[in-house]
């Protein structure tokens, strides 16, 4: 429930892993639109904001995707000490633009960029902070809106656990009468993408790469067929999705994969 | 009838007087498409234009409306929305049709205090199309592209000079103090009779059946194998239903401050497409399937309307059409019906001939 002052202020920390720390500058930026926010919490760490840290906090946001195994270890920490755990950005969420690399041998690319050195590094599959740890809440987006970072956290602190939007871009898009992509002949992820960022992206001009993840139950089939209607091949489809979507697109094969085996 | 005419040239001063006593909107144009927007004048006003992404019903349900401000301690409840005396230029008569069933739906039972107050407040002006609009329209087959109630005014452009029927005290206020709008003369209506008798050529029928059949089809086809079909195309986007005229499901919040002192309760636009829309407690979806939302949407547009409000549901403005990129489009979707109940068969209901008639 919301900390009345007779109440301790909720003390929260931010953490980031493999990310741009975009999502936490979001945050500062929201935060000046909503100095309120910082009379109920009281912030004790934040990388990018104070120099202050703490091992004791009751609300976490993790930035960034888990990439190394010794993330792990530090990533169940957090989950230890925090009682809710928040995934911030599309980096925690959905493993982010990091993912993109799980669709080739991963020693390829780490010998791409490391060279001669790859041995020094040692790296995984980037995966969402959900593959390792129990997550409350995910604030989607990369980076995230600001303003849903604050309807979500005064949800927190209300006791709520306010879901994420789970209707796909379109319904935001139509209501701002843009205009569509497709109409231009470009391509957009609109139709299975989470809204919740007022269709920024069409706005302008530009088609949804997908950034908030899909919905729930989108139609891929039905997708796939519009977008090889729309000139894609199967290779420029699975392109299109790797942006922000390796991850989901990938794990949805594999059960699909398992789905279909027992027919045969 | 009641007709006023007015020279053409004249228009922008009318706009223009309009425009310092009203908020005025109508269609503009905005990157290739047609919007109804506010006016600061008659330039970008399009009256000659196809058809606008949102219907003018957003005038009516704002996509997004506070309706109540309130104090949690119970100090303060007050109704939000104080709506601007609007007049609404160029509505298609399609849109008119719409607005008389929204008239039915937000007054029966409990009259919807929100609804009511923006419906006070606007002044529809729409305009009589003379050829159709676009490739998906078929107001035709559904009763819709022409008009005799349900407006203020009705504009027809008869070349030189636009004829307006006055359809109510609030329309005809309009002309109050403007020299250049004239009473009709027999001359006038002879035109106005002929444009409004010979422009049927431009708007073909394509339905493969009639309109007062649209329910019993319906009705005899919801277990009809095409709902899967659909099912399996639909991307359940949502793109359909926010367009659409007759389309009035909406969703209600309540947003809180942070200190749970003040709070605003909000209604917006809701989708029977979209995942969650019949999602109940406990996590059941009684319509999961996109089949089944696909079905609910067409028995909506063509026989559930008609069995709570005595008005088919769909205007046939073919907006859904144009938003779909699945191309499911209702023309489509009714004529496969109708070929797979052999529709010729069905027995009318008596209430669409009566309405449809009237
Ligand atoms: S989600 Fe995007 S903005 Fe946020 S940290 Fe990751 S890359 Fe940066
Ligand atoms: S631009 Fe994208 S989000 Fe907008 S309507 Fe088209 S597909 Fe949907
Ligand atoms: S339009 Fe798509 S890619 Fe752009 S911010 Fe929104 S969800 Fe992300
Ligand atoms: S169902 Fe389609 S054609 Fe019918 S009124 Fe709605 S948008 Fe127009
Ligand atoms: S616009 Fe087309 S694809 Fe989208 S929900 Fe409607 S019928 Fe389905």
């Amino acid at each position: 429930m919301i900390p009345k002052k007779q109440k301790a202020k909720p003390r929260v920390a931010f953490f980031d892993f493999t990310s741009c720390e975009g999502c936490q500058l979001t945050v500062i930026d929201a935060l000046q639109y909503h100095p309120e926010l910082l009379d109920v919490i009281d912030i004790v760490e934040f990388r990018e904001a104070s120099s202050d840290s703490s091992d004791v906090y009751d609300i976490a946001f993790i930035e960034g995707s888990c990439t190394r195994a010794s993330d792990e270890m530090r990533l169940r920490t957090i989950r230890d000490t925090a009682s809710v755990v928040v995934a911030l950005g599309a980096c925690a969420h959905l493993g982010g633009i990091n993912a993109i690399r799980n669709k080739q041998e991963l020693d390829d690319v780490r010998h791409y960029v490391y060279d001669g050195k790859a041995d020094w590094f040692a790296t995984y599959a980037p995966r969402a902070i959900s593959k390792v740890i129990e997550v409350d809440l995910v604030v989607p987006g990369c980076p995230i809106s600001g303003a849903e970072f604050v309807r979500l956290v005064k949800g927190l602190l209300q006791g709520r656990m306010l879901e994420p939007i789970d209707y796909p871009l379109c319904i935001e898009c139509k209501l701002k009468e843009n205009v569509c992509v497709y109409q231009r002949g470009e391509i957009c992820l609109g139709p299975i993408t989470r809204a919740g960022c007022d269709a920024v992206c069409p706005m302008y001009g530009a088609g949804c790469e997908g950034c908030r993840g899909m919905i729930t139950n989108p139609n891929m089939d039905a997708f796939y067929t519009v977008l090889r209607e729309h000139g894609l091949s199967q290779a420029e489809v699975e392109t299109k999705l790797t942006l922000f979507l390796t991850n989901q697109t990938m794990s949805m094969s594999r059960e699909e994969a398992v789905h279909v085996e027992p027919t045969h | 009838m009641n007709f006023k005419i007015m020279p053409k040239s004249a228009f922008a001063d009318w706009v223009d007087r309009l425009i310092g006593s009203y908020r005025v909107v109508g269609p503009k144009r905005k990157h290739g498409q047609y919007v109804f927007d506010e006016l600061r004048g008659v330039e970008g006003l399009e009256l000659h234009y196809p058809t606008s992404v949102l219907p003018p019903k957003k005038y009516l349900v704002p996509q997004k409306e506070v309706l109540l401000n309130y104090h949690l301690d119970g100090s303060r409840l007050e109704i939000a929305s104080k709506p601007e005396p609007t007049v609404i230029l160029g509505i298609h008569t399609c849109d008119i049709h719409a607005l008389k069933l929204f008239d039915r739906i937000f007054s029966q039972g409990f009259t919807d205090q929100h609804y009511q107050a923006h419906r006070d407040s606007v002044i529809l002006v729409s305009i009589e199309c003379l050829e159709m609009c676009g490739p998906n329209a078929y107001c035709r087959d559904m009763g819709t592209a022409s008009a005799t109630e349900g407006f203020d005014l009705h504009m027809i452009d008869l070349g030189d000079v636009y004829a307006f029927n006055i359809g109510s005290q609030k329309g005809a206020d309009l002309f109050k103090g403007f020299r250049q709008a004239f009473d009709a003369i027999d001359t006038d209506v002879d035109q106005i009779n002929h444009v409004l008798a010979t422009k049927w050529d431009n708007f073909p029928y394509r339905l493969d059946f009639d309109v007062h059949e649209m329910p019993a089809l319906l009705h005899e086809s919801f277990n009809s194998t095409l709902w899967d079909e659909l099912g399996q195309k639909c991307l359940a986007c949502g793109s359909c239903t926010q367009v659409c005229p007759t389309c009035y499901c909406f969703d209600v919040t309540d947003e809180v401050d942070l200190l749970m002192e003040e709070g605003q309760r909000v209604r917006r636009w809701d989708s029977c497409q979209i995942h969650e829309f019949a999602m109940v407690a406990g996590g059941h979806n009684f319509r999961e399937r996109l089949a089944l939302r696909q079905r609910h949407r067409f028995m909506r547009k063509g026989k559930y309307q008609m069995d709570a409000y005595n008005m088919v549901g769909c205007v046939g403005c073919g907006r859904c059409a144009s938003a779909c990129l699945a191309g499911i489009t209702p023309i489509d979707v009714m004529n496969e019906l109708c070929a797979r109940q052999q529709c010729s068969e069905l027995e009318p209901f008596a209430s669409v001939v009566a309405e449809v008639a009237a």
